[in-house]
């Protein structure tokens, strides 16, 4: 359980989390999205006390992170694939990790074979690809096997295989009653993994509920449709609420009518139809209507909302 | 959702505690090549320095007085420590800074969330561990400096003990260093930096005072001089031939205020920043 209470984070003029409240419950996967810069990492990082927030406060299972008697067991937490020093092996770094908490030898094995990192376990962690930091992440995560966790675009980098490691994992130990908070900029990954969604734009809650809400108060449920007689039907379904485009030759999509509708009008104007496809709106784009106005970094010029923006470099430079 | 909403498990099991924080820090120390070869580098050029030291010497025909016989031994025996001061205080700033420049610091501070005891736990691993390499360095050459220095009428005198007392607190001093350039480098976050400010502090900061004060004949400078960090620390374990200066503990007194000054900006910092 995390909650949070007016939280805000100001670096000089820049507000990077503005009054935000939330809780994160536990038994279920709770996503954190927002475009880059919008104040996700902030946010994970002052959960764990690594940034001081400027006003509010947060707290997990009850308490800041600090004040626990052992942190490591309460929350575990992948707030970025390299804060791993680079000269030293994944099993040493696992162990300096356990051993503040007096957590040995075995849980550290058994960690490396959760996250299938057997074979470069004894390798200098410079070496790895952003995949291996990704996993070595998220076995120091585990470490304390903790009623927490937050995993802060855990996907990043990783193999198909590994996304769907990670989905499973979250899964799982969420199934186990446990606080499982996770962040990506990917609405498609969240749509997967996640039951509920926090959406982040600039700082501030622009959404908070279950994921099939958020895909329901969509606007955009539309039909897919294909006829050899395309444009006559395009036509004649024509409206004030109706939205027609043509994807490809004889193809057409149409929000504002439901299929049957479609269909019945069709068969009335004796119109063939190859294809009748009601699509709901993707989490995609309903989350590009939530967070539209509240993009920090737009792609310049012709890319249009609605199409997903090229990843911004900031955050996944880092 | 076939969630079964089990109360969340803290299964028990053990706690944050010191001893665990200084293991990790000991952990982390030892599993980092820089140290094994700083560690490696401050043995053998104590050795070598001793060893070539002792060879070299050559009194002629002189008697060197007696009373002398320990200072000569002592010099040789701790030489090295002129060059392992430097080699210290750079692993001292990385055992910090190689944690900020790779975001390691970022794990330590997640795992000892109230952060200081993480600072204190490397500064008291890093002292222990500096001392320990330091006596072996300091003995290693002087077990090597006496039958050589023997052979040429130097003859070692462990009667008073303050020939053994003297190489100890050589070490002594390595330690402390090292711990000066942790504060150091706790308050740059940076290698090049840090590294550059400790030496400066360390190697710099006399010379340029002493030349300083021979062009303007400053009064301040000549005074200051001996409350430099390494002017001082050097002084621990070579007592001054006619008996000017600060006495061996003052020195060891002005190191330990630089290092509590370090260290304590260090934690100040190192507590109140964004990790």
């Amino acid at each position: 359980m995390i909650k949070a209470e007016g939280l805000t984070k100001r670096y000089g003029a820049k507000t990077a989390v503005n009054d935000i409240d939330f809780t994160v419950k536990p038994g279920m996967v709770t996503g954190f999205l927002g475009p880059n810069g919008a104040g996700k990492s902030t946010t994970m990082r002052m959960i764990v006390g690594l940034d001081r927030p400027s006003s509010g406060s947060v707290t997990v299972n009850g308490k800041p992170y600090a004040e626990h008697a052992a942190p490591l067991r309460e929350v575990g937490a992948l707030l970025d694939a390299k804060a791993i020093h680079t000269g030293r092996s994944a099993y040493n770094h696992l162990l300096a990790m356990g051993a503040t908490h007096g957590i040995g030898k075995s849980r550290v094995d058994e960690v490396i074979g959760l996250t299938g990192l057997e074979s470069v376990a004894g390798k200098r962690v410079g070496g790895f690809s952003l995949g291996m930091g990704q996993r070595l992440g998220i076995a120091a995560a585990l470490l304390g096997d903790p009623a927490t966790l937050i995993l802060d675009e855990p996907v990043n980098g990783l193999d198909p295989e590994g996304v769907m490691w990670v989905r499973q994992l979250a899964r799982h130990l969420a199934s186990e009653g446990r606080t499982i908070f996770l962040s990506s900029h990917l609405m498609s990954e969240m749509a997967l993994t996640a039951d509920h969604l926090i959406v982040l734009g600039r700082g501030r809650i622009i959404a908070d509920a279950p994921v099939a809400d958020i895909l329901a108060s969509s606007t955009r449920t539309a039909v897919k449709l294909r006829s050899p007689r395309a444009e006559q039907l395009a036509q004649l379904l024509q409206g004030a609420d109706v939205t027609i485009t043509t994807t490809e030759h004889e193809a057409l999509t149409v929000t504002g009518l439901t299929a049957p509708f479609i269909g019945d009008a069709a068969a009335r104007a004796g119109i063939p139809l190859h294809e009748l496809t009601p699509v709901s709106a993707s989490l995609e784009e309903a989350y590009m209507e939530l967070t539209q106005d509240d993009v920090e970094y737009h792609a310049g010029g012709a890319a249009a909302v609605g199409v997903a923006a090229p990843t911004n470099t900031e955050e996944v430079a880092r | 959702m076939s969630a079964t909403i089990t109360a969340p498990r803290p299964t028990g099991g053990s706690k944050l505690s010191t001893g665990g924080v200084i293991r990790s820090e000991w952990i982390k120390l030892r599993s980092v090549r820089s140290t094994i070869w700083s560690y490696a580098i401050v043995i053998a050029v104590s050795v070598g320095m001793a060893l070539l030291l002792s060879a070299l010497t050559n009194f002629g025909d002189t008697t060197v007085p007696a009373d002398q016989h320990s200072t000569i031994l002592l010099q040789a025996a701790t030489f090295g420590i002129y060059f392992g001061q430097l080699v210290v205080a750079v692993l001292g700033v990385l055992v910090i800074s190689g944690e900020y420049s790779t975001g390691m610091i970022r794990s330590t501070l997640t795992a000892v969330p109230k952060r200081l005891p993480a600072l204190a736990a490397k500064a008291f691993v890093l002292f222990a561990t500096t001392v320990v390499v330091g006596l072996v360095a300091s003995f290693l050459s002087l077990l090597i400096a006496v039958p050589i220095l023997a052979g040429k009428g130097i003859d070692a005198d462990f009667s008073d003990g303050s020939l053994i007392a003297n190489v100890a607190l050589s070490a002594l001093y390595l330690g402390l260093v090292a711990v000066f350039s942790l504060g150091v480098g706790t308050v740059l976050r940076s290698s090049a930096g840090g590294i550059a400010a400790a030496l400066g502090v360390i190697l710099l900061l006399p010379t340029v005072l002493q030349v300083f004060a021979g062009i303007t004949q400053a009064q301040w400078a000549v005074d200051v001089m001996p409350y430099l960090f390494s002017n001082a620390g050097l002084s621990i374990f070579t007592p001054s031939f006619d008996g000017s200066g600060p006495e061996q503990w003052q020195n060891l007194l002005i190191v330990l205020v630089w290092t509590a000054v370090s260290l304590a900006a260090g934690a100040l910092l190192i507590k109140r920043r964004d990790a």
